[in-house]
């Protein structure tokens, strides 16, 4: 489904280049949720707006279903983490979402169903005439999360959406997240700093080095597909990876370090 | 010229010259505001009362300056009649057909200069030369051209408000959040959406910036054309007013002017805060 292949990417200015991603090789299949997990710094951002088209990699590939990725895809929606910014301050909640529809020029019937549908989804059907900054920031990110679904994509990238939240918001959002992705048919790949995160939302966690970076770890999570935030979280194998994980990246930190 | 600086150079986000400006001269706010309307008034009332007690006492002479019960006669006599609302008008006219063309040519090039990094470079010296000159220095130039006719006056009014909207515009343009932009762009919205629906509502608290501070500008400068080069107005009536030597009919249509003024930069602000109602600086930062 999404394939990344020998993704390199440096930054050029005039004085210094800078090697934020080395080499990365992984793929995704169809309607997998994935997390992508490593050291603050690490080219995540980076990576991702490789895979979302924003940015051209130096060498290496994205393909998306077969078609190599060049600009933006039309199957692919991005859900950044500052929300604040990325919905519209001059838009309503309703607007922000009928935005793209409007732009793929889905018809106005079709249109109102995706929006009453995905704020539905996300508990926000009262919200639609509102402006976003008149709602929470958890409540902001929900509309974020609406956007990126009414726009029906076959892949769903989110770039630590839940960074700016509070704990508790960020729990709620993370199981709305499985949720969706139950609902829809999409495939998801999560980046997160936060290790419990990925574990706990993820199928499958890819752990990246320090920068430059690479693929260090490619871990299965072997919990069961129900999860809930107290006794996934109490579990000895959510424990136990996590334990895992997190040394892999301490392990990370420190080659890297030694490297230099 | 305190009409324009005063209070209507307050936009939340402008280039640091402005934003100077507005610091050194912001006006103090009132603690309560009902004291604040009443310290106004009151404040009005005092300047009245000088304005009376001064050429009455002697200290200034009466043949310069009327007693302001006196300029006050002269400006309600002036309401009733025909030519000076015909003047009103042919200045209102030269404001709005001026402010209209210098936004205009300021929205179409500004976008159009401010998108392109290149002509950005190219034009900014050239800018940068144009910009400060004077207006006025341009009446004889206006009058060669268009003799004493309104076009004259329209001239230097466009001519110093396009400057005013233009540099906002080009400052705005450029001044999109990339996180929007890449909003836009994961949502496949093509160039033009993004000029449209990101680039336009971004720039917007520039532009009526831009707006206020030219529309000010604008109806300076109508004045001052109508009152050295002759073209019809308030300011025509004013030097004709001092040429027959009826010195409180120059204060009245003095008063007159400021009144426009006045009504200009409220109905800017109007228009501003109903355009701008989602921007921080109308709604302010306190949301949940």
């Amino acid at each position: 489904m999404l394939e990344v292949t020998g993704l390199q990417k440096i930054y050029r200015d005039r004085e210094r280049e800078v090697e934020a991603v080395r080499d990365l090789t992984f793929q995704l299949t169809e309607g997998e949720l994935a997390c992508l997990v490593g050291p603050s710094g690490c080219g995540k951002t980076t990576l991702l707006k490789c895979i979302a088209g924003l940015m051209e990699p130096t060498s290496g590939t994205v393909e998306l279903a077969g078609r190599s990725v060049t600009g933006p895809p039309p199957d692919m929606a991005v859900v950044f983490q500052e929300y604040g910014r990325s919905l519209f301050p001059w838009l309503t909640v309703q607007g922000n979402i009928e935005l793209p529809l409007k732009e793929k020029k889905l018809p106005k019937k079709r249109r109102g169903e995706l929006v009453a549908e995905s704020l539905e989804a996300v508990g926000l059907s009262g919200s639609a005439r509102a402006y976003p900054w008149q709602l929470s920031g958890g409540m902001q990110q929900r509309v974020a999360i609406a956007r990126a679904i009414a726009y029906e994509p076959r892949v769903l990238l989110m770039d630590e959406p839940f960074a700016a939240v509070d704990a508790q918001t960020r729990a709620d959002l993370e199981d709305l997240i499985r949720d969706l992705w139950n609902r829809f048919d999409m495939t998801v790949l999560f980046v997160t700093h936060d290790i419990d995160e990925a574990v706990y939302l993820g199928q499958r966690v890819l752990v990246l080095s320090s920068s430059p970076t690479v693929v260090q770890d490619d871990v299965s999570i072997n919990l069961p597909s129900v999860r809930d935030q107290l006794t996934t979280r109490s579990d000895a194998r959510f424990t136990e990876l996590r334990t895992r994980i997190y040394s892999e990246i301490q392990n990370a930190k420190h080659t890297s370090a030694a490297a230099k | 010229m305190n009409m324009m600086t005063a209070d209507s150079v307050r936009p939340a986000r402008t280039p640091t010259d402005q934003r100077r400006l507005a610091g050194a001269r912001r006006p103090v706010r009132a603690r309560v505001p009902g004291a604040g309307a009443l310290l106004g008034a009151g404040g009005a009332a005092a300047s009245l009362l000088i304005w009376e007690i001064v050429p009455r006492s002697g200290v200034v002479s009466p043949k310069y300056l009327p007693p302001a019960s006196e300029v006050l006669a002269a400006f309600v006599e002036r309401l009733a009649l025909q030519s000076f609302w015909t003047a009103v008008g042919d200045t209102l006219i030269t404001w709005a057909l001026g402010l209209a063309i210098a936004f205009a040519a300021a929205v179409v090039l500004g976008f159009l200069v401010g998108s392109v990094p290149l002509l950005r470079t190219f034009t900014s010296s050239t800018v940068e030369f144009l910009r400060p000159i004077p207006s006025v220095a341009l009446i004889p130039l206006a009058v060669l051209i268009y003799g004493t006719g309104m076009q004259a006056t329209l001239l230097l009014v466009v001519y110093a408000a396009f400057w005013q909207i233009y540099i906002q515009v080009l400052y705005g343009v450029v001044d999109v959040d990339p996180v929007a932009e890449q909003t836009a762009r994961s949502y496949g919205l093509g160039r033009w959406s993004r000029a449209r629906h990101v680039t336009w509502p971004s720039a917007l608290p520039y532009l009526i910036t831009g707006v206020r501070l030219g529309a000010a500008v604008a109806l300076i400068l109508t004045i001052t054309g109508q009152l050295t080069i002759g073209s019809p107005g308030l300011g025509q009536s004013i030097d004709v007013a001092r040429s027959s030597g009826a010195v409180a009919s120059v204060y009245a249509l003095i008063l007159a002017t400021g009144i426009l003024g006045v009504t200009v930069n409220v109905g800017v602000r109007a228009v501003e805060r109903r355009v701008l109602r989602w921007h921080t600086s109308v709604r302010g930062e306190n949301t949940a």
